[in-house]
C-alpha cells in the first residue's frame, strides 16, 4: 500500500503547501532574528531592512490563503489531508502575527539612545534568545512531524513568561532610578510584551502541530509562568 | 447512542467457492444513519443484502453466522422472506420504478401486504408516502402517469416513496444518488436527514463527502473484512486504522 496519493498532483498540492508554510516559518524565523538583533545593538540602519521583509512574510500568508482554497475546492481533504490544511492556514496566520510583532519591535529602535546599559538589555536578550529557540524549535517539529518535540515547546512557554517577567522587572527598575529614561523605556517594555506574545504564537504553532499529528487537542490549559498569573 | 436496531455476529458470506465476508460483528443503531463504504467489491453491498435476505435469490450464496433484528435472528430458515422484507425495504443505485402508473408503484407493495383494503385507505397510503419522500407536491396532479415519465431524482424519491408505503422499520440503500444530478443527490440527502427520525437506515456509498453528511456512523470494509467502524465525525478526521486513512484520503494503491 502507497502513502501517496493515487492523484499525483493532489500530492504535489499538498506537498507545495507544506512548503510554502516551511519558508513562510524560515523567513519569520529570520526576521524575528533581525528585529532582536537591532534592539540589542540598537541597530538603527537595519530598521527598514525589517520592515520591508514583513511584506514578504505577507506575501506567502496569501499564497497559502489561495493554496488552502483551491485544496479545499479541488479536493475536499479528508483525515490527515484535512488536518494539514487546516493547519496550514492556523500556522501561517500565527507566523504572521509573528512577523508583525518583529516589524512593531524593530520600529521601537528608533527611539531608543545608543548607548543603553548593558544591564538593561541582558535580560531582554535572554528572552529574544529563547523565543528564538523556541520557534526554531516548533518549525523543527512542523518539518519532521514531531509530536513529543512540539510539545516540549508549547510545555515551555512557561519559561517564556518568567523571562518576560525578569526583563520588565529589569526596564521597571532602570525607569525607577529617574524619570528622564521613561520615553525610551516604554518602548523596551512594549517590546519586552512583544516578545511574550510571539511567545503565545509559538505554544498555538505547537498546539496546531499536535492536532495535526495525532487529530486531538492537548488536554489541559498549558503552564504559564509569573507574568500571566499575575 | 441510540439502541441497537441490527446487530451481525461473525457474518461469512461466500458466492460458491468465493468468500465475500469475513466475520463481520457490526452494530447498527436505530434510527440512525449508517454509512458502508470501501472498494468496490470489498463485500458493503453483500453485507446489506443479508439484512433483507436478498443473496437468497442467489442459488450458490450460503452465509453464516448471525444477523439480528431486535435480537431475533433473520437467518432462520423457518422466518417468513416476505414479512422481513417489509420489516427491510431497499432502495437500489438505479431507480427501478414498476412500468405502471406513479400510483401503482406506491400502492402496490402495501396490497399484496394486505394493507389498505379500501380505496380511500389505499390513498392515504399513497398520499403520506410520497409526502415522505417529498415527492408528493410535483406528482399528485398526475398520480395515473407512468412512474418511468418522471425525471431521475423523481424517481428515485418514488422508489423510496414505494419502500416507506409498507411501514417499514429499516431502509437499506446501496448508492442510491450514483445515477443522480447534484441537485437530485441534495434532495434525496435531505429526504435521508428527514427519514432517520422514523427508520434505521444503512446506505452504502462511494461518495466520502455522502457519507459525511447524511451518517452517523461509518464502517469500511476491504476485501470482505469490517477494518474499522466508528462515529463518521472520527472516522473521516482521525481513522485508527492506517488503512482507512489511505483509502478516504485516496492513497489507496
Amino acid at each position: 500500500m502507497s502513502n501517496e496519493h493515487t492523484v499525483k498532483s493532489y500530492e504535489e498540492e499538498l506537498r507545495h503547501l507544506i512548503d510554502s508554510v516551511i519558508k513562510m516559518g524560515s523567513l519569520t524565523e529570520s526576521q524575528l532574528i533581525d528585529s532582536m538583533d537591532a534592539v540589542i545593538k540598537v541597530d538603527k540602519d537595519s530598521i527598514d531592512k525589517i520592515i520591508k521583509s514583513d511584506d514578504e512574510i505577507n506575501k506567502f500568508r496569501s499564497k497559502i490563503d489561495t493554496q488552502i482554497m483551491t485544496l479545499l475546492v479541488k479536493r475536499a481533504p479528508m483525515a490527515i489531508d484535512l488536518r494539514e490544511t487546516i493547519s496550514s492556514l492556523k500556522i501561517s496566520q500565527d507566523l504572521e502575527r509573528i512577523g508583525d510583532l518583529s516589524k512593531s519591535n524593530a520600529k521601537k529602535v528608533k527611539p531608543l539612545p545608543l548607548d543603553l546599559p548593558e544591564e538593561l538589555l541582558g535580560n531582554l536578550k535572554r528572552l529574544g534568545e529563547l523565543v528564538i529557540k523556541q520557534l526554531n524549535d516548533v518549525l523543527d517539529s512542523y518539518v519532521n512531524k514531531n509530536y513529543d518535540k512540539a510539545k516540549e515547546v508549547w510545555e515551555k512557554d512557561e519559561q517564556v513568561d518568567d523571562l518576560t517577567y525578569i526583563a520588565m522587572e529589569s526596564v521597571i527598575d532602570f525607569l525607577s532610578k529617574d524619570k528622564k529614561n521613561l520615553d525610551f523605556s516604554t518602548h523596551l517594555i512594549f517590546a519586552t510584551k512583544n516578545l511574550e506574545r510571539a511567545g503565545d504564537h509559538i505554544t498555538n504553532i505547537a498546539e496546531s502541530i499536535c492536532y495535526l499529528i495525532k487529530g486531538e487537542y492537548l488536554k489541559g490549559s498549558r503552564p504559564k509562568g509569573k507574568v500571566i498569573q499575575q | 447512542m441510540n439502541n441497537v436496531k441490527i446487530k451481525s455476529k461473525n457474518l461469512n458470506v461466500y458466492y460458491g467457492e468465493k468468500q465475500a465476508l469475513f466475520d463481520v460483528n457490526l452494530d447498527l443503531n436505530e434510527k440512525e444513519v449508517t454509512a458502508l463504504i470501501g472498494p468496490s467489491g470489498c463485500g458493503k453491498s453483500t453485507f446489506i443484502r443479508c439484512i433483507n435476505r436478498m443473496n437468497d435469490v442467489i442459488d450458490i450464496c450460503k452465509v453464516s453466522g448471525n444477523i439480528e433484528i431486535d435480537g431475533v435472528e433473520i437467518n432462520d430458515k423457518n422466518l417468513d422472506v416476505v414479512s422481513l422484507r417489509e420489516r427491510v425495504g431497499m432502495v437500489f443505485q438505479k431507480p427501478n420504478p414498476f412500468p405502471k402508473s406513479i400510483y401503482d408503484n406506491i400502492s402496490y407493495g402495501p396490497k399484496i401486504h394486505g394493507k389498505g383494503e379500501t380505496k380511500s385507505e389505499l390513498d392515504e397510503i399513497v398520499e403520506n408516502s410520497l409526502k415522505k419522500a417529498a415527492l408528493w407536491e410535483e406528482v399528485k396532479d398526475r398520480l395515473d402517469e407512468p412512474g418511468t415519465g418522471l425525471s431521475g431524482g423523481q424517481q428515485q424519491r418514488l422508489c423510496i416513496a414505494r419502500a416507506i408505503s409498507v411501514n417499514p422499520e429499516v431502509i437499506l440503500m446501496d448508492e442510491p444518488c450514483s445515477a443522480l444530478d447534484p441537485i437530485a443527490t441534495a434532495k434525496i440527502e435531505e429526504l435521508i436527514d428527514e427519514l432517520k427520525k422514523t427508520y434505521t437506515i444503512v446506505i452504502v456509498t462511494h461518495s466520502m463527502a455522502q457519507a459525511v453528511r447524511v451518517s452517523q456512523k461509518t464502517g469500511f470494509f476491504h476485501l470482505g473484512k469490517l477494518i474499522e467502524v466508528g462515529k463518521t465525525e472520527k472516522i473521516f478526521k482521525n481513522p485508527d486504522n492506517k488503512m482507512t486513512q489511505d483509502y478516504i484520503t485516496g492513497r489507496f494503491g
